[in-house]
């Protein structure tokens, strides 16, 4: 409900901004995700951002060239690769940063640099991007910075659109049938729970998580329990793959002596877990995967 | 059980320290049962009796560092606990019987005992520096004011921590033990500077020795027994009455030699 | 034996004679003192010149500066280095007060739990910051800083008040481990609940010299001052408790008020560096041992040198967290732990060697 709230008032913006001109000289003020008003008074050129999802935001409208570096993580596409890494997301390294004169730098909720770079006279903007929303979210608001926000708008409708279409495609090749899974994110074991970005999208396929939704987004399960609720699928790191037969209990899981295992590259995965334009790929993905391997 | 026997002559001099039915215990157990006691200014009294029968918690208490279950201190004519902290630590000096090790020169520890004559912050003061010196050169331990202490001897140590107590300067001196862990002749120098003080500058000197030799060098003797006050007075009545025996609970002899009172051990089977 | 007794020829004389003695022992402090401030000019100079820049590039800013090399310059390397001389000063301060009031040499800065409040402010601001409940949310609007300091006091009062208020050192002791434990069990079951924060909070806990800018620099400073005050004021009171405590008592000291007044100086200042840059190990520890191996203080002596002592060593650690994988940064924390634990293995060894 906050949500298209949100995107009412984000709308009308855009309208307004739309019908003023093409030539971006208006100032207008957004409110980040800190909370704190930020005003933009012209385009950013040079843009710096620090979060792979806002990076590939940035360059799916089209604003690669404007940017000047990223963090270590970003990797797609290319050209973003081979820019100069401004550290990780914890430890951001501020002397790069100062020395490439960015206008504009994005970053996401968990950084503390955002005081520094205020001190510093940088202009920062913060983004969350953790669940689905947050994609078309995100990419409005970077859409409506950069000037680009038709684009942004035809981009929110296509991931839209395709996201849709898979996840029917997925539903009515399986009849209606809904197989559980189970994603497990670390040897812990962490799973993903359905209010996580990843169990979103696996709920947009048609799927049930054996994780319900109250556990939280990432629960650090007992192992007993995925014995318990026995999924159809599970979705693990293709190194934890081998020795699930080993875990107490868990050999006699139907999943795993009929090897129903989802496994994919570090490239895949990157687009399952970063909430970004890539999403649709991701699911596709996740659903080739589980057109092969679900009973 | 045995009354205290206290002497006319206790009441000679002024008293500047004194109690009164004084009460102390630890936790369960019972120390001083309703000890009365005055200590004069310019006599030395020496408190003696066997191991364990209360002659340190005797003068902690009086230098106000142990709690009292009933009964009454008095120091120069006031209640003990009526006196600020610091008026109190500049008329009452004490040595205690074990001390820390601790990395400071000897001339930094003797100067500690000049704490509560500076302010606060303790400037250093012309009187603090003749007080040191003159405490130090009285115990001879002048030589080393520069040295840490950590590498003195046991015997110059305690000389430093003697001269300590000296350098406040106050009119009672409650000394536990002085003579610990000096050798015979640096253990007479002790006794003389005992008795120099009580003589020259007119100090309550309360000290508890062990060695009966040199505690029988006192002006009075307080003499406890292992549960209760045998009796104070001069040396000459703790001998008449036997007091010594009654403490220990076996035959003291003390001979009398060239005018000094000694301690002769039974050693003949 | 005893020379003779009492007879002082003039008070003039007397005094000149103890100076004369005292003064071996000023010399020694003042060159230590000159040494150290040299090496810490020194240190500033290289973290001048030490960053993501080449040395040859640095070199050139100083001498042909452009407004970029301003900024990194005078706004980012000169108030970090700064700020981390303040942090290692306080911490050496306050681990130097701390083993003096315990009376023991292994005693630290953080041992009334001051660590483990900050780890669990920290946790708690982490998961405020877009929590639904109320009462969190202005746990996320102090901010990491704000909340590790308060954090910090809160487990100092916690330990205390477990102390009940005796304040004395085996009790407070012992509290400052249950309350360290307690809050660290805490955390952890924070983390369980929300373990995306896990890495923030690691990266703080660590410590990082990354974020000090001038505003922490004045923060930092005042902060030594004030903890300098109480601190230099009982200094002949720690020189006494080394005797007895008895023997401090009669000597007219109010034990009571000194430990509170000391510990009050140590949880401020250590709240105030955790606050800053997260928790730093080994320092307040090593500068106290490094000034007594190398000079002979008392302990107004010791509060000046094992802050000034301590300066250094964070710069120097905060220099090689800069330097050693370069552009990338290690955590400072992680460096002072390497450092402080070769030290100690070499205590250790020189200890079984020398008995």
């Amino acid at each position: 409900m906050k949500g298209t709230r949100l995107a009412t008032v984000l709308l009308l913006v855009l309208a307004v901004a739309v019908a003023a001109s093409a030539a971006h000289a208006e100032a207008f003020v957004l409110r980040d995700d800190a909370a704190r008003q930020v005003s933009f008074t012209r385009d950013p050129q040079r843009i710096i951002t620090m979060l792979p999802s806002l990076t590939e935001t940035v360059c799916a409208l089209d604003a690669c060239d404007r940017l000047v570096a990223t963090d270590r993580y970003s990797n797609y596409p290319a050209q973003a690769e081979a820019l100069p890494k401004a550290g990780g997301l914890d430890d951001v390294i501020l002397e790069l940063i100062v020395s490439l004169r960015p206008d504009l730098v994005l970053l996401s909720r968990s950084q503390r640099i955002t005081e520094r770079l205020a001190d510093l006279g940088i202009q920062s903007f913060v983004l969350n991007s953790e669940s689905y929303a947050d994609i078309a979210r995100s990419i409005q608001i970077i859409g409506r910075i950069l000037g680009a926000s038709a684009r942004a708008d035809t981009l929110k409708r296509h991931i839209a659109a395709t996201v849709e279409d898979i996840g029917a495609r997925a539903l009515a090749q399986r009849q209606g049938l809904k197989p559980s899974v189970y994603f497990e994110v670390d040897r812990a074991p962490y799973a993903a729970g359905p209010a996580s970005f990843i169990g979103e999208l696996l709920t947009r396929l048609g799927t049930r998580n054996i994780v319900t939704a109250d556990l939280g987004p990432f629960p650090k399960l007992n192992p007993e329990y995925v014995v318990r609720h026995p999924p159809d699928v599970i979705f693990v790191a293709a190194s934890d793959a081998e020795q699930l037969a080993e875990r107490p209990g868990w050999g006699q899981l139907r999943a795993v002596k009929e090897r129903r295992f989802c496994s994919f590259t570090s490239r895949v995965t990157d687009t399952i877990v970063r909430p970004g334009p890539r999403v649709a790929e991701g699911m596709q993905a996740l659903a080739g995967c589980l057109a092969r391997v679900a009973p | 059980m045995v009354e205290a026997r206290a002497t006319s002559g206790a009441q000679q001099g002024r008293a500047v320290l004194s109690c009164h039915d004084l009460t102390v215990g630890y936790g369960t157990r019972q120390v001083l049962d309703r000890v009365s006691l005055n200590f004069a200014a310019a006599k030395w009294h020496a408190v003696v009796g066997p191991n364990g029968c209360g002659k340190s918690t005797l003068l902690r208490a009086l230098a106000g560092l142990h709690g009292v279950r009933s009964g009454s201190i008095s120091l120069c004519g006031r209640p003990l606990s009526a006196w600020p902290r610091r008026a109190r630590a500049r008329r009452l000096a004490w040595l205690a019987q074990h001390a820390g090790i601790t990395d400071l020169t000897g001339a930094e520890v003797v100067r500690l005992g000049r704490l509560a004559h500076g302010g606060w912050l303790a400037a250093r003061q012309m009187e603090d520096d003749v007080a040191i010196r003159r405490a130090m050169v009285a115990t001879g331990s002048w030589d080393w004011a520069e040295r840490r202490l950590s590498s003195l001897s046991g015997g110059e140590r305690q000389r430093i921590y003697l001269a300590r107590a000296l350098a406040v300067e106050a009119p009672v001196l409650l000394l536990d033990e002085p003579t610990t862990h000096l050798d015979p002749p640096h253990q007479e120098d002790v006794v003389r500077l005992l008795r120099a003080q009580a003589d020259g500058c007119e100090v309550c000197v309360v000290s508890a020795i062990h060695d009966l030799s040199l505690a029988l060098a006192a002006d009075r003797v307080i003499v406890m027994g292992r549960h209760q006050l045998i009796g104070h007075g001069t040396v000459h009545e703790a001998l008449a009455g036997g007091w010594l025996s009654a403490a220990f609970e076996t035959p003291i002899d003390v001979v009398d030699y060239k005018g000094t009172h000694l301690w002769r051990p039974a050693l003949d089977p | 034996m005893f020379g003779a007794r009492g007879t002082v020829s003039t008070p003039r004389a007397a005094v000149l004679a103890n100076r004369a003695t005292r003064l071996g022992a000023a010399n020694g402090m003042a060159l230590w003192l000159m040494g150290c401030g040299v090496l810490t000019l020194l240190l500033t100079a290289c973290s001048l010149v030490i960053g993501t820049s080449s040395i040859e590039t640095s070199w050139h800013w100083l001498w042909m500066p452009d407004e970029q090399s301003a900024v990194v310059l005078w706004q980012i390397r000169l108030p970090r280095t700064l700020g981390a001389w303040c942090v290692g000063a306080l911490l050496g301060l306050c681990g130097a007060t701390a083993q003096g009031l315990f009376r023991n040499p292994l005693a630290e800065p953080y041992l009334l739990g001051t660590a483990s409040g900050a780890a669990l402010g920290v946790a708690i601001s982490l998961i405020a910051v877009d929590s639904t409940i109320g009462e969190l949310a202005w746990a996320g609007r102090l901010g990491l800083t704000g909340a590790a300091c308060i954090g910090a006091i809160g487990a100092t009062f916690l330990t205390i008040a477990l102390s009940r208020g005796v304040l004395q050192t085996t009790r407070l002791l012992l509290a400052g481990i249950v309350v360290a434990s307690v809050l660290a069990a805490a955390t952890s079951l924070i983390l369980l609940t929300k373990p995306d924060i896990f890495r923030a909070m690691q990266t703080f806990l660590l410590g990082s010299t990354a974020f000090l800018g001038w505003p922490s620099v004045a923060l930092l400073g005042s902060v030594l001052g004030i903890c300098l005050v109480p601190g230099l004021l009982w200094s002949r009171g720690l020189d006494a408790l080394t005797l007895g405590e008895d023997t401090a008592r009669s000597l007219g000291l109010s034990l009571p008020i000194l430990r509170l007044a000391l510990l009050g100086m140590i949880s401020l200042g250590t709240a105030a560096t955790v606050g800053e840059v997260g928790v730093v190990m080994f320092v307040g520890l090593m500068a106290p041992h490094v000034v007594r191996e190398t000079l002979s203080v008392n302990h107004r002596q010791l509060l000046i040198a094992a802050p000034v002592c301590g300066g250094a060593l964070l710069q120097a650690a905060d220099l090689l967290c800069r330097w050693i994988i370069r552009p990338a940064e290690l955590p400072v924390g992680a460096v002072t732990a390497c450092v402080g634990g070769a030290y100690l293995v070499w205590l250790l060894w020189r200890r079984n060697r020398d008995a």
